[in-house]
């Protein structure tokens, strides 16, 4: 018994100290499981944020690749159709109307609407080596309508040497304005000059036209044409039952003068055998073309400015021991933009003729271009004209030229 | 005559064969379309590419010129890389063709179309596409380069094109692009940051050339300036966008260097809008140096604009 109360209160004796020990260690522990409690829950937040975030982003990302894959789907469709036309050619279309007043009333189109030309374009790539370009012309006749080729031709695009060739009817590279068909004229109509020395539509006959880049130290643009075609141009060499052949020599020189102007100089210069005389006399053309270009880049669709200038002096030789016939024609243009969709221009024209240095054209024009679109245009133009060989003549011109299809962008 | 014809192509054919190329050069030579590609190019590429462009930053990459000068640039490139989708319908051709240069040819290893790859936006989903649709890109809208992660999409064209011209230096380009796309994502985070307030925020545009950037920082196109694509802004249009403005709260019209502000000024007198005129590409103004602080420039000016 004495054993037992000695034990029990030995027991009594330790106990605060272990009970004091134990609400210590109680509390140390409670302190570190709160501690780890705060953590685990900033843990978990920290988590579920990232969760929540990843299951936003990985929302986001299968919204998009539904998106994605739906226009894929839609695009594959849509390109796929393109894609069996895509061997087609570019097909467009460029009709040209106008009408037409004068005060010459015995003029076959006086006071007359006019459809002046359908100009049908077919444009593209043969093969890896060469491009084919078609303009075939609808144009009224008398009673009916005549189609015609303006142009055709391959142009070879990997001679060596860097040279490129065409080969077939082309328009002769005979200054500046002759490469230019009716349509991309700035003006209605062609210069005098043009019209009096290579006809009304320009030179242009079945040949071969090659050109190259001329390598030179100042990396500038130089660029030398050959060409030989039929001699079928009536109005300064022969016409067209003659068998031979018309050659020509143009020089390009382009000179980007500061990001917002150029200066293109050129030198044209043909030659070949005239109707009179066939095979002795011969008539040589010399041109020279000067254009001055500026266009603020910033303000390039509100702004511009085209000074061009062409001057072709003519020799014709004639037959039986008569004179040679030294004759020249010229024009000078200005054209300003002055908003996005409207441009004034004046030209002034002189020139003689090929088989007449007597005669003489003088002629002023002025006119207003309203662009409704790139693809759309009306241009209202008064020209006078004064003639030492006939009376003066004044007309007006209401011009609406409209294009379909991708025609192929214009030469600078 | 005909010996002086004769002597003279003589003359000309001997100075083709007998003339050395000039200006052969070891880096490189990349002509890009816009300079946005050039600054990306420029980064990829490194000290190992000459890069130059054809439009200027401050220029409307529609309607470029066809400049024989161009053709020169061209001529000596090993690589031309365009931003596709026909913008540079009115001028590529005739620059390529004009330059002779057979490596540049589409279809050829010196022919880049950045916009392989890139998820398009405003793709027209009917079969037929025609002009009463205004200038409207059949494959789809070709402003793509301001939404920074196809620039990423963009650098990795170039890379891999660059390294099959260059294989040996193939490392030194992936180096470069893993360091592009690092960049684009930090400064993307920035970028959308600045922008997060703004989610939802409906916005006018002159021009349809803000799709890929609205759709990447959340902001929601309500109307544009223009009728059409390309078509230019009509009194009568204007009186509806000045209404839908009003009707939808939307405060500020973006617009690009190159347009006519007074259309947007009007509008903004009538509505109380504000007009925000950023460059949409490298160069567009000088503080827009490279493509990052073009989209810098962007980004804060409308934050600072919207946040008012």
């Amino acid at each position: 018994m004495r054993k037992f109360l000695i034990f029990i209160i030995l027991i009594f004796s330790f106990s605060p100290h272990y009970l004091y020990a134990q609400e210590n260690d109680i509390n140390k522990l409670q302190e570190e499981i709160m501690l780890l409690k705060s953590q685990f829950e900033e843990i978990k937040t920290s988590y579920e944020k990232k969760i929540e975030q990843l299951e936003a982003k990985l929302e986001q990302l299968e919204e998009e690749e539904k998106t994605t894959a739906s226009k894929a789907t839609q695009v594959a469709s849509i390109q796929q159709a393109r894609n069996f036309q895509s061997f087609n050619p570019d097909v467009s279309v460029i009709g040209d109307f106008t009408t037409f007043s004068t005060d010459q009333k015995g003029d076959e189109q006086y006071n007359r609407f006019n459809l002046r030309q359908a100009e049908l374009a077919f444009s593209s790539y043969v093969d890896p080596y060469a491009r084919a370009d078609l303009f075939m012309h609808v144009e009224p006749g008398e009673n009916e309508w005549h189609l015609g080729l303006c142009e055709g031709y391959l142009t070879l695009l990997e001679l060596p040497h860097n040279l490129q060739a065409k080969i077939g009817k082309v328009k002769a590279n005979f200054g500046k304005i002759n490469r230019q068909h009716l349509h991309s004229l700035p003006w209605v109509d062609y210069p005098n000059m043009l019209t009096n020395y290579f006809g009304e539509e320009g030179m242009s006959a079945p040949g071969v036209s090659i050109s190259g880049l001329l390598p030179n130290p100042w990396d500038q643009y130089i660029e030398l044409t050959f060409e030989a075609f039929n001699n079928n141009n009536s109005t300064s060499f022969a016409s067209s039952d003659k068998k031979d052949i018309v050659y020509l020599a143009h020089l390009k020189n382009f000179f980007e003068l500061n990001e917002k102007s150029t200066l293109e100089i050129g030198g044209s210069f043909a030659t070949g055998l005239n109707d009179d005389g066939h095979n002795k006399n011969r008539t040589n053309l010399v041109g020279i073309d000067i254009t001055y270009k500026w266009r603020p880049l910033r303000e390039g669709l509100y702004k511009s400015l085209t000074f061009q200038n062409e001057l072709l002096v003519s020799h014709k030789n004639q037959s039986d021991g008569r004179q040679r016939i030294d004759s020249w024609g010229a024009y000078s243009s200005l054209e300003y933009k002055f908003s996005r969709r409207w441009s004034a221009f004046g030209r002034f024209d002189y020139s003689e003729f090929p088989d007449y240095s007597s005669r003489h054209d003088k002629a002023i024009s002025l006119g207003l271009t309203f662009a409704q679109s790139e693809y759309c245009f009306w241009r209202l133009q008064f020209k006078h004209t004064n003639r030492n060989y006939d009376k003066d003549t004044n007309e007006v011109w209401l011009q609406c030229n409209f294009g379909l299809g991708p025609h192929r962008a214009h030469e600078y | 005559m005909r010996k002086m014809i004769i002597l003279s192509m003589a003359f000309v054919i001997g100075f083709f064969l007998t003339t050395k190329v000039y200006a052969r050069q070891d880096k490189i030579q990349v002509l890009t379309t816009t300079t946005d590609l050039k600054s990306i190019a420029e980064f990829i590429g490194g000290d190992k590419v000459k890069v130059d462009s054809i439009c200027k930053g401050y220029q409307d990459p529609h309607f470029v010129e066809a400049k024989p000068s161009f053709m020169m640039k061209a001529k000596k490139a090993d690589l031309f890389i365009r931003v596709g989708l026909e913008l540079e319908i009115g001028y590529e051709q005739l620059i390529i063709d004009g330059s002779r240069n057979p490596k540049i040819r589409i279809g050829q290893l010196g022919h880049l179309d950045a916009a392989e790859g890139v998820p398009l936006l405003e793709v027209p989903t009917t079969t037929k596409v025609d002009r009463s649709m205004g200038d409207i890109h059949p494959m789809g809208n070709p402003h793509y380069w301001v939404d920074p992660l196809n620039a990423k999409i963009i650098a990795s064209n170039i890379a891999n094109r660059l390294s099959k011209i260059s294989p040996e230096n193939s490392d030194y380009f992936k180096e470069n692009l893993l360091k592009f796309n690092r960049k684009i994502d930090e400064k993307l985070s920035e970028w959308e940051k600045k922008l997060a307030p703004f989610k939802g925020e409906k916005i006018a545009i002159y021009h349809r050339s803000w799709s890929y950037f609205a759709n990447r920082f959340n902001l929601v196109i309500a109307c544009e300036l223009e009728p059409k694509p390309g078509i230019p802004p009509s009194p009568g249009h204007l009186k509806e966008v000045i209404d839908i403005i009003k009707r939808e709260n939307v405060k500020i019209i973006l617009m690009e260097v190159f347009y006519d502000e007074k259309p947007a000024y009007f509008v903004a007198e009538q509505t109380g809008a504000k007009v925000v005129i950023v460059p949409n590409s490298v160069g567009g103004t000088k503080e827009a140096k490279d493509y990052f602080s073009l989209i810098d420039i962007i980004v804060n000016k409308l934050a600072e604009a919207l946040g008012r």
